[in-house]
């Protein structure tokens, strides 16, 4: 829109030389109304939450009505909550208990699968069906596995006359439980990516280094890896960014337990909001999250324009 | 002309039935927890022929349904509690007319205006606050007012397995379990147990769990005369007394004489398995651990199956916590038809709330605690004592149950050996205490 706003005086000219009336990217009032659409939605469904959510965290307002201005003061009390301060810790860690798994499993199982046989088709679909169920299954199908004395793993583990670890209610193990079931559920993605990005390595290099006589790892080490180096980046940040998100996988499995050690952010906001009602509160911890993310995208931006510049 | 006489007349009694509404049933939307059991009772219009509290809850609505052609009633079964989902609900001004609200959390809907006083509606229909047993009444009463009609009262029990307990020589000579008197006397007899039994004393839901931890919390300080909240702004449990109660579930759960890793699914499994002496669970599942004690094979029939309430453990006065539930009603406009369709609900369920009772709930009508029926229910003699013993937090006190989820996580971390007790206690009272500051 911007561009041809820009465009639209040489466009003038341009036109203007041959028939004058018909000059389509004059800046005319009724060209809004093909904006207008999605400005409605863009402000009503973005903007006024955005603002309204920036509003509420600067004020005590609970659900039911909105109080006084306080200032900084929720920022000042989230500052001094050792709950969401835990919570912070609790999604960094689980960002990087998953984010790195899933690009290397993503990678992995993509450098596997790339080839043309039915088998490959077959687990492909297999390895990515996961990715369309819903976080209420994921989770139903892992508390299934984990849970203690009749799950999966304590069948297993029984067999051999042993105890299963605690994945839902360990401290140690809890976190590393709900971060088993998210990089099962979402491996699809990163896999998918992965064989795309490696379906379009030109195939005259392989043969090229076939020809020189180079083995499979400095075929690995020195083409294929260098060649989707960009779809690395971009997967790591969509991951990022993704399990930033956390939420239904905690709530459903762990409710945040134990002892907090699994709530991310979003499940505190959820639980001051809408569970304690401080709705001011869980509004300044919005904003919290929203600058967390805002880097991310940011670290987003600058890489892939960056990757650009070089390009 | 008879043809055309009786086309005028069918013509007339249609345009009738359209302009007069009393003839379509008037519909009321009703909300509430206590699970989904549509496979097993879904159709069934006989209370009587129900178990347990999904089983009567949804059998009598459906009698209700029958019993009135002129009311519609539309149940939306929510998780328990479902206090999030009503929360938005009141919020987005879509709430159900009727709705399953714990007497403890009355006050924090009743303080926004959300809910409907219902004294003169109970009034019209004949239900008089008398009626209901002083512990229903007190629950169901804010600022004066009745805010939900209570159906019972409820609190945590002791679910004895008696075929471990006698295996574990803790049965008296009537045949009645032995329980102990005091702190050390419970981690004695849960080591006897353990050596005789090779199983461990409780079977408690320690995993995704905070109600558990602070209810017994709650009944151990009542026990100890601890009044933690005699401001209900304030809190006071980094006291002497709560230390005790939390180091003494610490012992249980350090030398073993409890399940562990149990989600609230997996206790009750494990409890009906036999593989410990005592579920602390409530009185909702009394009816069905006595219908398991009937069943040839199970656990429970070997020795049978016995409930108490929580023993004395320490010196002051004998009580426990207890909390009961009602139905309560939104506050919207209304037309004179549904308010009525409403009081007949609410009579319906004062009316029957024996049979409601069947689910091991206390009754909320002083005529039916009383009557014979309810005392030749099984097990009601050793339960019926919690109507005396069972204490609600002061009803001042707001947002009870996000105060139980602090409560309980800090009260899990220190039995686990994630923060010592002290700290514990500490964290435990300063989070509540921030909570109630800025409500």
């Amino acid at each position: 829109m911007v561009d041809r706003l820009a465009m639209s005086p040489t466009a003038t000219l341009a036109v203007g030389a041959r028939t004058p009336t018909a000059d389509i990217y004059a800046p005319q009032w009724r060209n809004f109304i093909f904006v207008a659409p999605f400005l409605f939605f863009f402000t009503t469904l973005l903007l006024f939450p955005l603002l309204w959510g920036m509003w509420l965290s600067f004020h005590k307002a609970d659900t039911f009505s909105s109080g006084n201005f306080v200032g900084f003061g929720n920022y000042v009390r989230l500052y001094h909550d050792k709950v969401f301060l835990q919570s912070i810790w609790n999604t960094f860690y689980f960002v990087l208990l998953t984010v790195p798994t899933l690009a290397l499993i993503g990678l992995f199982l993509a450098l596997c699968l790339n080839r043309r046989t039915r088998t490959a088709a077959v687990l492909r679909t297999l390895f990515f069906s996961s990715s369309v169920l819903s976080v209420t299954i994921v989770t139903l199908i892992w508390r299934i596995v984990f849970i203690p004395n009749v799950g999966l793993l304590s069948t297993i583990y029984g067999w051999f006359g042993a105890t299963a670890p605690a994945f839902i209610s360990d401290p140690n193990l809890a976190m590393v439980g709900i971060a088993i079931a998210t990089i099962w559920w979402c491996i699809g993605l990163p896999m998918m990516l992965f064989l795309s990005a490696l379906q379009q390595i030109p195939q005259d290099i392989y043969e090229a280094a076939a020809l020189d006589n180079a083995n499979r790892w400095q075929t690995l080490r020195s083409i294929t890896l260098p060649s989707i180096k960009r779809t690395f980046i971009l997967v790591i940040i969509i991951q990022i960014v993704l399990q930033f998100q956390l939420f239904g996988q905690a709530w459903l499995m762990t409710r945040g337990g134990p002892n907090n050690l699994t709530k991310p952010i979003v499940l505190y906001i959820y639980d001051t909001a809408f569970r304690r009602w401080d709705l001011g509160l869980g509004a300044a911890a919005s904003e919290i999250l929203f600058i967390l993310i805002l880097i991310a995208a940011m670290a987003q931006y600058l890489v892939t324009r960056s990757r650009g510049d070089q390009a | 002309m008879k043809l055309k006489k009786m086309l005028f007349a069918a013509v007339s009694a249609g345009a009738m039935m359209l302009a007069n509404p009393s003839f379509a049933a008037t519909e009321l939307s009703v909300q509430r927890f206590f699970g989904a059991c549509d496979a097993d009772f879904g159709t069934n219009t006989d209370p009587t022929k129900a178990v347990g509290e999904c089983g009567i809850i949804t059998s009598l609505i459906n009698k209700f349904n029958a019993d009135n052609p002129d009311v519609h009633v539309n149940v939306t079964t929510v998780e328990w509690p479902g206090y999030d989902q009503l929360t938005a609900q009141f919020a987005s001004g879509d709430a159900p007319d009727i709705v399953t609200i714990h007497e403890s959390v009355l006050s924090d809907y009743q303080s926004k205006g959300l809910l409907m006083p219902l004294d003169d509606l109970l009034k019209s229909v004949g239900v008089t606050p008398d009626a209901f047993t002083d512990a229903a009444r007190n629950g169901a009463t804010k600022d004066s007012k009745i805010y939900g009609l209570p159906i019972d009262s409820w609190t945590m029990l002791y679910h004895v397995n008696m075929d471990l307990f006698k295996q574990a020589g803790l049965v008296s000579a009537d045949g009645t379990p032995i329980f102990p008197k005091s702190p050390e006397e419970l981690l004695a007899q849960a080591e006897q147990f353990k050596q005789k039994t090779g199983k461990p004393y409780f079977v408690q839901n320690l995993t995704n769990e905070t109600a558990l931890y602070t209810r017994n919390l709650y009944t151990y300080l009542f026990q100890q005369d601890s009044d933690f909240f005699a401001d209900p702004k304030h809190v006071k449990l980094n006291t002497p007394e709560a230390k005790k109660v939390v180091e003494m579930y610490k012992a249980i759960f350090e030398k073993g004489y409890t399940t562990k890793d149990l989600d609230y699914g997996g206790s009750i499994n494990a409890f009906l398995a036999g593989e410990g002496g005592v579920h602390l669970n409530g009185t909702w599942v009394v009816g069905d651990y006595n219908a398991q004690s009937e069943t040839k094979g199970t656990a429970l029939n070997k020795g049978g199956y016995a409930v108490y309430p929580y023993p004395q453990l320490f010196g002051g006065t004998h009580a426990q916590y207890a909390d009961g539930h009602t139905w309560a009603v939104s506050q919207k406009d209304r037309t004179p038809e549904q308010i009525a369709a409403i009081g007949k609900f609410l009579k319906f369920f004062a009316d029957n709330d024996f049979e409601w009772s069947r689910t091991g709930h206390l009754p909320a009508y002083k005529a039916v605690i009383t009557s014979d029926a309810f005392k030749a229910l099984p097990h009601r003699n050793t339960i019926s004592a919690v109507a005396d013993l069972g204490k609600p937090l002061p009803s001042a006190v707001q947002r009870q149950f996000a105060i139980q989820d602090i409560i309980g996580e800090e009260m899990s971390a220190a039995i686990s050996g994630q923060k010592d007790v002290d700290t514990a206690l500490a964290d435990m009272e300063s989070r509540v205490n921030e909570l109630l500051a800025n409500i």
